[in-house]
């Protein structure tokens, strides 16, 4: 009664031993590659959502992404992102009148001045064109749903929608 | 296999000669030596310096093993380098990345917030449920601040578990090392009554925060509770929501990881708090390494009991002759028992039959990942100190 499991608990040991020295070479890797193909996608509250279309201006483009929408009790509003890049090519100061939703009518006046450190602060006005989108005055980057940053060559401006 | 009986007890084993350990420990060396060939080959003096300075330390502590049949003590001064030069490195790197431990939120939005595997439970259900990941990093597995994308650590997390199990929190985690070298230092316990029940805190926390996490949509742990933001980093504070965070963390780490462990002489932070090694614990079910108390011998002196760092052993299980499920397999109880009752066991064998066996065949796999895992992060440490000091 005894031999069989012993037998087969020193076998399960022993693949653990051979387990052990694939792991750098076979089972992390597998492992990760298997996790990447899980379909899984970072919370859109820190990616800013897939992107819906992009407006070419001016030497630079303006990439427009679906709205945000906050999950069960996550303390963050609505909101839309949108990407100025690259930034070398932005003017000193940028007031573009955005048509977030396609409609053909600009929804929002977005105006910041573009520094030439990149480490300086930046602050953003929005003017709101239509009543789902919330105004901002002088606003840096203290909630997900309302900044502005710059990320590598992206300058990144959220506007919160008033509601769903 | 060495099960040479010493004094009539069962389970323990005497020392080896040296010749016979220095065999035993043939493997790993070459092993530690092969997981040291990158950094060897680098041009950088220092990370070639580093790595073979950890070769020849994990080499050591494993011959060490092996001649004193002892485990416990030579696997600490691995884990306490290990917690110490972790946060050096990973400090150092913060610090050359962008100056700073805190992480501002425009490297959030980025996905460039390093990974560690102490989310991974708090995951789980947001992920099954919605597909989402509510942690602001990379999936890829060379994203993130240093290439360690949450793929990699995923990955890594996996496979390790699927070799030691909950022998992670002895043989893997980068944090724990801290308050272990603390629980070290005194020699004696100065409380030494401590309600049993404390130990299912991990468990209450463990649900807490996995419930928060899928409510919230973030990963509560990080934001709120975890220790070691105070010695790797933190989201930056925006406001006075985040000044009240980064002070717990500093309250909790000085409280669990620097004066509990004094005190007691317990891993603290291990014992009472970590959702982690909570969760982890549900993987003692599936590892095939376990450890015993041979009831043959045992003549309950509960002495394992107060040995173990982490409240393992309780007198109910001791009665049965097994550990409780949180044992993260450190060897403390083994080399405590006067009567060599605390053995290693693999599952499907006889209590106390072999037990040197199942220990070597135990150490060969943790040792290994000790020395992949944990032996590059201290090869890592030991190059960013020399590069400062050299």
């Amino acid at each position: 009664m005894k031999w069989p499991s012993s037998k087969l608990g020193y076998t399960a040991a022993g693949m653990t031993v051979v387990a052990a020295m694939l792991v750098p070479f076979l089972l992390m890797g597998l492992f990760a590659k298997g996790f990447t193909k899980l379909g899984l996608h970072v919370d859109e509250m820190y990616s800013g959502g897939p992107t819906a279309r992009t407006i070419q201006a001016d030497g630079y483009t303006i990439t427009i992404h679906k709205a945000v929408y906050p999950h069960l009790l996550q303390t963050e509003k609505p909101f839309v992102q949108l990407d100025w890049k690259p930034v070398n090519a932005l003017p000193q100061h940028v007031s573009d009148a955005v048509d977030v939703d396609g409609d053909g009518q600009p929804d929002v006046r977005v105006s910041f001045d573009v520094p030439k450190d990149p480490k300086m602060p930046l602050r953003v006005d929005v003017d709101a064109l239509k009543p789902r989108y919330q105004a901002m005055r002088k606003v840096g980057r203290q909630k997900f749903s309302e900044l502005i940053v710059r990320v590598d060559d992206t300058i990144l401006v959220r506007v919160p929608l008033i509601e769903r | 296999m060495a099960d040479a009986v010493c004094a009539g007890f069962a389970g323990k084993t005497s020392p080896r000669t040296w010749s016979r350990a220095l065999l035993l420990t043939l493997p790993i060396a070459l092993w530690s030596l092969f997981m040291a060939m990158r950094g060897l080959l680098q041009p950088d003096r220092s990370l070639q310096v580093a790595s073979g300075v950890t070769a020849a330390f994990m080499i050591v502590l494993f011959f060490m093993m092996m001649k004193t049949s002892s485990t416990y003590r030579w696997r600490r001064w691995f884990f306490v380098a290990l917690g110490v030069l972790f946060p050096i490195e990973f400090i150092h790197n913060v610090m050359v990345l962008r100056g700073s431990m805190g992480i501002p939120i425009e490297e959030m939005i980025a996905g460039r917030t390093p990974f560690c595997f102490l989310p991974i439970p708090l995951l789980i259900l947001p992920a099954a449920l919605t597909r989402t990941l509510v942690f602001p990093g990379s999936i890829l597995p060379r994203g993130g601040m240093s290439g360690g994308g949450m793929a990699a650590m995923a990955g890594l997390w996996l496979a390790v578990t699927l070799v030691v199990g909950k022998g992670w929190c002895s043989y893997a985690c980068f944090f724990g090392g801290i308050e272990e070298g603390m629980a070290a230092l005194p020699k004696k316990a100065k409380w030494k009554k401590l309600d049993p029940r404390y130990r299912l805190l991990p468990w209450a926390v463990l649900l807490a925060m996995v419930l928060l996490s899928l409510a919230l949509f973030e990963p509560a742990y990080c934001m709120w509770l975890c220790p070691f933001k105070a010695v790797s980093e933190y989201v930056a504070a925006r406001n006075t929501v985040g000044l009240v965070q980064n002070g717990i963390f500093v309250v909790l780490f000085a409280a669990l990881v620097i004066v509990l462990p004094l005190l007691t002489k317990k891993r603290t932070q291990c014992t009472f708090l970590c959702p982690f090694g909570a969760f982890q614990s549900i993987f003692n079910k599936t590892s095939v390494f376990d450890i015993k108390i041979d009831r043959t011998v045992c003549s309950p002196c509960v002495l394992c009991q107060k040995s173990c760092p982490t409240m393992s052993l309780s007198d109910e299980s001791i009665k049965k002759g097994e550990t409780l499920m949180s044992c993260m397999k450190c060897g403390a109880c083994v080399d405590a028992c006067p009567k060599g009752a605390a053995v290693w066991h693999i599952r499907g064998t006889q209590v106390a039959v072999k037990p040197e066996r199942a220990r070597l065949m135990f150490l060969y796999a943790a040792w290994a990942m000790a020395a992949m895992f944990g032996g590059s992060i201290i090869t890592q440490g030991l190059a960013t100190i020399l590069q400062r000091v050299i």
